[in-house]
C-alpha cells in the first residue's frame, strides 16, 4: 500500500519536473507547433508542385495515348523546355521577364536611391511632408499606373478613340508606348522604386557623415565621395533592394496582363495564369518553379556577394554625426525636380482616375460629359450594363467589407503569430529547431503569387488532412495571405525580439511568472512600435493583393481588387477606376490612422533579404 | 536507414497525392453506373429510373428539399435565382459563379473527394463537359418532358442545352456601310486587314476557344473558300497541317490583336466616330451593346465559309445531388413558361411584367445573338436574322480529342 502511494507520489513529482521543465521551453514546443503547421502550408504546397511537374495530369490523358493520371513523367519538362512549344511557352516570355525584371530594377533603383539621397543626405524643404507622400505609391496596388497608364496614353490598337495623350496633343501614340515592354517597365518601376528608397533612405541614415568629410578634406569632389564612400556604405541595402525588386517584378501579374496582352507580350507570370485556365497544371507549375529558382537564386547570390560585406557598415564608431549636404544655389530647382516627379507618379494618375470615374462616355473631355453616375446612380441599362453607382452597389459595399475583413484579420494574425515566431526563433537560437523555423517561416518568399493560389486552389478544393474543403469561402483567402504575408511578420518578429534583453524575461521567470503573463506583461509591450507596424504593413499587403487571390475569389469572397480587375476586363473603366480610388483611400487613411494614434514605427518593415 | 526513406516517401505520396489518390481515369465509352450513383439515380427517379415525370410530385418534394445549390460559368445565374426563389418561396437558391474552368475543376475535385455539395451545374465548354463530366458520371442529364417535343434530339442528347448562342463576325456599319467589307473570311489575313481584326483571347474563354476550334474543325470548307477567294490551291506553311489551322496560323501573323474582353472586342469594332475601326470575331450577344452602347457593330453576311457557329450552354444535375427535385424545377424554370409561342411578343426591359412572368429563368439570357433551345420560342428583338444565318454548330468531340492540339498549336503561334 504504502509503496504504491509512494510510488504514485514519485511518479507526481517527476510529472511535476517535467512540466516545469516544459514551461521553461515554452519557445520549444511553440518553435515545433510552428514548423509542423508551416511544414503543412508551405512545405506540402512545394512538394505538390514539384509532384503536380513530373506527372500526368487528367488532362494529358488527352494528350497522350496510355497515359496513367499521377505517373511519372517528364513530359511537362520536355514541352516547356524543349518541345514545340518551348519558344513560345517558356523562353520568350523568360527573356521579357527577365529584361522586366532587370528594366524595372534598374529605374527603380535609381529613383529610388536618388530620392532617398536628397531626403536623407541634403537640406531639402519640406521633408517630413515629402517623406511621408513619397511611399505612397508602395501602398497602392502596383498595377494601378498601368490603369492611369492606359487612361494616358492608350491607342486605337484596342479599339474606341485613343486616351488623353491624343486629345491633348494630337499624336496617337505608337503602339510601343501604349502597350508592352516599355510601359510594363516603366509603371513597374514608378511602383517598386519605394522599396529602394526605404532600404537606401535606412542605411543612409546611418552612415556618420564624418567619413564623407574626410572623404572631401583629402581633396575628393562631391561625385568622388559619393561614389568612394557613401555607395560602398550603402551597397548592403541597394543589394536587399535588388533582390526584392528583381523578384517581385518578375513574378508580377497585374500589370503585364492589363498592358500585354494587346501587343501579345507574355511574361511568366502571365504564361502561369494561361496554363491554368487552359488546365496545363503540369506546364504551370513548371514555370512557377523557375521563378520558385531564380528568386531563391537571388537572394543566395545577395548573401553570398554583399552579405559578407555588411560588416563594413558599422565602421562609423561612435562619434556619429549626420551633417547634411547643402544645396544652396540647387535648393529650388532640386525640390522643383522631387515636387515633379511626385505630381507626375501621384498626384497625376489620382486626378486621372478621378476625373475618368465623373465622366459618361470614357473618352470625351468636354464638360457637357461629366456625371455622379458611377458613384451615386441607380442602375441603368444604357451605362456599364447596369450596374449601380459605387456608393448604391452592393456588390462593392461586399468587396470593401471582404477586403477589409481580410486587411484586418490578417494584420492582426500575422503580427501576433509573427511575434510568436520570432520569440520561437531568438529564444531557441543555436538549435536546429530554430534555423528550421526561420527558413520555413521565410519560405512563402520565393512562391510567386499566382502560382501559390494555384496550388492552394488544388489543395483546398476537397478536405486537406485536418482542413475541410475551403475553396469558395472566405478562409482560403485569409489563409494564404496569411502564409504569403509571414516572411515578413516573422522577419518583424525576430528583430522585435532582439530587441528584448533576455535577462529581462528571466528575472521574471525566477519570480515564477507564468509565460502568458510575461508575455503580456513584458515582451508585447516592448514589441509594441514593431507590432503595430508589422501590422499596418500586413494590412496594406493584403489589400492590395491581386495575383495571390486571383484564382481563389468566388462571388461571395470578392475582394476589392478582384472587382478593379473584373471591371477593367469588361471594361466598364469608370467602376474600376472608382474602386481603384475606393481602395486607395482606405489604405492611406487606414496607415494615417495606425501611425497616428498607435505610435507604430513607419511603413519601413521591409528591411529583410 | 531503408526504413526512414520508406517513411519520407510515404509522407511525400501522401502529402502529394491529395487530388489524385482518388482520381479516376477518363473513360470513354459509358459503363454501368457506381453502385451508391445508381441508388440515388432510383431514389431521385432519373437516368434510367426516370420514368414519367410527374410535375406536381417534383414541385412537392423540391419544396421539401428547400435547397438547391448551382454551380455556373455565369453570373447571371443569381438573378434567376432571385426570380425562381419568387416563385417557390420554399426553395432557397445558392449560386456559385465560378467560370467555366472553375466549375468543372471544382465539381472533379469535390466528387473526388467523395462530397456532393452541388445539384445543378450549368456552363459552356462542350467537350470537358460532355467528356469530363457526363462521361464519367459526374452528371445526368434530365430534360423536362412538357418541353421534349420543342427541343431539337442535338439540343438535348447527350445533354440539355438552357440556351445557345452564337459565334460570329462583326463590323462597323456607320464606316462600311450596309454592305460588309468582307465575303470570304479568308480576307481576314490579307494586307488590308493587318492589324485589323480583334478577338477575345481563346485562352480565357470557352466560347471563343469553341467559335475558333470549330473553325479549324472545318479544314475542307475553309479549303474551297480559299479556292473561291483566290482562284488557287491553299499553300500551307511548313508544319501546318490543313487549311483550318492556316487560317488560324495567318490570321495570328496578321497582326491579329487579342483582347481580355468581349466587351472591349464589341467597342474595338463597334464605336461610333472612328476612321479604322477592326472586324471583329465574337459572340453574337455582343450586339446587344448597339441598343445600350450606341455602338454600330453589324453581322458580316454574308460570308464564307460560315456565318454563325452555335456554342451550347448545358445545364445538368450533378451526381448524387442532395436536392434532385429542387434541380429539376430549376431546370424546367431555365427553359421558360411552356405556354409562350412563335406568336408571343416580349415587351422591353424583359425582366420585367408579363415578359418576366413567362420568360423565368430564360429572361435574363433573354437577349439577340443567342436563342433558346426550344423551338417556339421567338429570339430577341436585334436577333432576327439568327434563323438565316450559315451555322456550324460545335462538335463536343472534335473539342475533346483535337482541342488540346490545337490549343497547342495556338500558345505556339501566338508567341512567335
Amino acid at each position: 500500500m504504502v509503496s504504491e502511494m509512494e510510488k504514485s507520489g514519485t511518479k507526481l513529482i517527476t510529472l511535476k519536473l517535467s512540466l516545469t521543465k516544459l514551461r521553461y521551453r515554452t519557445y520549444y514546443i511553440m518553435a515545433m507547433v510552428f514548423l509542423v503547421v508551416f511544414a503543412f502550408l508551405v512545405i506540402a504546397p512545394l512538394i505538390q508542385i514539384i509532384i503536380t511537374s513530373f506527372t500526368f495530369g487528367r488532362n494529358d490523358l488527352r494528350m497522350v495515348r496510355g497515359a496513367r493520371v499521377g505517373a511519372f513523367t517528364f513530359y511537362h519538362y520536355s514541352r516547356v523546355f524543349i518541345g514545340r512549344l518551348a519558344h513560345a511557352l517558356f523562353y520568350k516570355p523568360f527573356i521579357n521577364s527577365l529584361i522586366v525584371g532587370a528594366g524595372v530594377t534598374t529605374l527603380s533603383m535609381i529613383i529610388g536611391s536618388l530620392l532617398a539621397w536628397v531626403l536623407i543626405r541634403t537640406d531639402i524643404p519640406y521633408k517630413k511632408f515629402l517623406n511621408s507622400v513619397i511611399v505612397i505609391p508602395y501602398m497602392m496596388p502596383s498595377w494601378v499606373m498601368a490603369l492611369a497608364w492606359l487612361l494616358i496614353f492608350k491607342n486605337t490598337r484596342t479599339g474606341g478613340s485613343s486616351g488623353m495623350f491624343t486629345a491633348v496633343f494630337g499624336i496617337v501614340p505608337p503602339d510601343w508606348v501604349s502597350y508592352g515592354l516599355f510601359p510594363v517597365i516603366v509603371c513597374l518601376g514608378f511602383h517598386y522604386y519605394a522599396y529602394s528608397f526605404l532600404l537606401v533612405s535606412g542605411a543612409l541614415a546611418t552612415i556618420d557623415s564624418e567619413l564623407e568629410e574626410a572623404g572631401s578634406l583629402s581633396g575628393l569632389n562631391r561625385i568622388s565621395v559619393l561614389k568612394k564612400i557613401t555607395f560602398p556604405l550603402v551597397l548592403p541595402a541597394l543589394g536587399s533592394s535588388f533582390v526584392l525588386t528583381f523578384s517581385r517584378s518578375m513574378g508580377t501579374f497585374g500589370t503585364p496582363a492589363l498592358l500585354g496582352l494587346p501587343v501579345r507580350f507574355f511574361t511568366i507570370p502571365t504564361q502561369i495564369y494561361a496554363s491554368i485556365n487552359a488546365r496545363n497544371k503540369g506546364d504551370a507549375f513548371v514555370l512557377a518553379l523557375v521563378l520558385v529558382v531564380l528568386a531563391a537564386g537571388a537572394i543566395y547570390i545577395n548573401s553570398r556577394i554583399i552579405g559578407k560585406r555588411k560588416s563594413f557598415v558599422t565602421m562609423g564608431g561612435k562619434g556619429f554625426r549626420s551633417r547634411l549636404n547643402k544645396l544652396g544655389k540647387m535648393k529650388i530647382p532640386v525640390l522643383i525636380l522631387v515636387a515633379i516627379f511626385l505630381l507626375i507618379i501621384i498626384v497625376l494618375p489620382v486626378v486621372l482616375l478621378t476625373w475618368n470615374t465623373f465622366m459618361r462616355l470614357p473618352d470625351d473631355y468636354s464638360l457637357s460629359n461629366l456625371t455622379t453616375h458611377f458613384w451615386i446612380g441607380d442602375s441603368d441599362y444604357e451605362l456599364a450594363s447596369g450596374q449601380e453607382g459605387i456608393f448604391k452597389n452592393e456588390g462593392i459595399w461586399g468587396g470593401v467589407i471582404n477586403s477589409l475583413k481580410l486587411g484586418v484579420l490578417a494584420a492582426v494574425l500575422n503580427a501576433f503569430m509573427g511575434l510568436l515566431i520570432g520569440y520561437a526563433i531568438v529564444r531557441s537560437r543555436g538549435t536546429r529547431m530554430s534555423k528550421a523555423l526561420e527558413a520555413v517561416s521565410f519560405a512563402p518568399y520565393v512562391f510567386p503569387s499566382i502560382a501559390m493560389g494555384a496550388i492552394y486552389l488544388s489543395m483546398f478544393a476537397h478536405p486537406f488532412g485536418p482542413i475541410p474543403a475551403l475553396y469558395g469561402t472566405f478562409y482560403l483567402i485569409l489563409l494564404i495571405v496569411i502564409v504569403k504575408n509571414m516572411p515578413f511578420s516573422s522577419r518583424t518578429g525576430i528583430s522585435a525580439i532582439l530587441q528584448i534583453d533576455k535577462s529581462l524575461e528571466e528575472v521574471a521567470q525566477t519570480e515564477g511568472i507564468r509565460w502568458f503573463t510575461r508575455f503580456r506583461k513584458i515582451i508585447f509591450p516592448l514589441s509594441r512600435s514593431g507590432f503595430f507596424s508589422g501590422m499596418i504593413l500586413t494590412f496594406i499587403t493584403s489589400m492590395r493583393e491581386l495575383s495571390l487571390i486571383i484564382l481563389l475569389v468566388t462571388p461571395s469572397t470578392r475582394l476589392l481588387t478582384s472587382i478593379i480587375f473584373a471591371y477593367n476586363d469588361q471594361d466598364m473603366v469608370q467602376h474600376a477606376n472608382g474602386v481603384t480610388l475606393v481602395l486607395m483611400i482606405i489604405i492611406v487613411s487606414a496607415n494615417f490612422i495606425v501611425r497616428r494614434f498607435f505610435r507604430a514605427g513607419s511603413v519601413l518593415g521591409i528591411k529583410e533579404s | 536507414m531503408g526504413k526512414r526513406i520508406f517513411i519520407l516517401l510515404a509522407i511525400f505520396m501522401v502529402l502529394g497525392s491529395g487530388i489524385n489518390m482518388f482520381a479516376v481515369g477518363a473513360k470513354e465509352e459509358p459503363v454501368d453506373y457506381p453502385e451508391e450513383m445508381d441508388a440515388w439515380l432510383q431514389e431521385a427517379m432519373l437516368g434510367p429510373y426516370e420514368g414519367e415525370q410527374d410535375w406536381d410530385e417534383i414541385e412537392r418534394l423540391a419544396n421539401e428539399e428547400g435547397e438547391l445549390v448551382i454551380y455556373s460559368s455565369s453570373s447571371r445565374v443569381e438573378k434567376v435565382a432571385a426570380v425562381f426563389e419568387e416563385k417557390y418561396p420554399g426553395i432557397k437558391v445558392m449560386s456559385h459563379d465560378l467560370g467555366s474552368v472553375g466549375t468543372v475543376e471544382k465539381t472533379i475535385s469535390e466528387q473526388d473527394a467523395n462530397l456532393f455539395n452541388s445539384d445543378l451545374i450549368t456552363t459552356g465548354g462542350s467537350g470537358l463537359v460532355i467528356h469530363e463530366l457526363l462521361n464519367n458520371y459526374r452528371l445526368v442529364n434530365f430534360v423536362p418532358s412538357m418541353f421534349v417535343d420543342q427541343i431539337p434530339e442535338e439540343y438535348r442528347e447527350p445533354l440539355l442545352n438552357r440556351i445557345v448562342e452564337g459565334y460570329v463576325l462583326m463590323y462597323n456599319r456607320e464606316f462600311y456601310g450596309d454592305t460588309p467589307p468582307i465575303s470570304n473570311i479568308w480576307q481576314l489575313t490579307e494586307e488590308k486587314w493587318r492589324g485589323k481584326v480583334v478577338l477575345k483571347d481563346p485562352m480565357a474563354s470557352l466560347t471563343n476557344k469553341m467559335g475558333l476550334w470549330t473553325m479549324v474543325q472545318h479544314a475542307k470548307e475553309f479549303e474551297k473558300a480559299y479556292k473561291e477567294l483566290t482562284g488557287k490551291k491553299i499553300e500551307l506553311h511548313e508544319g501546318v497541317p490543313d487549311a483550318g489551322y492556316e487560317f488560324v496560323y495567318r490570321l495570328l501573323h496578321n497582326d491579329l490583336i487579342i483582347l481580355s474582353s468581349g466587351s472591349k472586342v464589341a467597342k474595338a469594332s463597334g464605336a461610333k466616330g472612328q476612321t479604322n475601326p477592326p472586324i471583329a470575331i465574337t459572340g453574337y450577344t455582343y450586339i446587344r451593346y448597339n441598343a445600350s452602347k450606341g455602338y454600330v457593330n453589324a453581322l458580316v453576311t454574308p460570308l464564307t465559309p460560315f456565318e454563325n457557329i452555335i456554342t451550347p450552354v448545358y445545364t445538368a444535375i450533378a451526381r448524387q445531388a442532395a436536392h434532385p427535385n429542387a434541380a429539376k424545377l430549376f431546370t424546367a424554370f431555365l427553359l421558360g413558361d411552356i405556354s409562350i409561342t412563335m406568336d408571343t411578343k416580349f415587351a422591353e426591359p424583359y425582366n420585367e411584367g408579363e415578359s418576366a412572368r413567362l420568360l423565368q429563368g430564360l429572361g435574363p439570357y433573354y437577349e439577340p445573338g443567342s436563342k433558346s433551345p426550344r423551338d417556339t420560342v421567338p429570339v430577341a428583338k436585334g436577333g432576327e436574322k439568327w434563323f438565316d444565318l450559315d451555322s456550324w454548330v460545335v462538335d463536343p468531340d472534335f473539342m475533346w480529342d483535337e482541342g488540346l492540339k490545337v490549343q497547342d498549336f495556338w500558345v505556339q503561334e501566338v508567341g512567335n
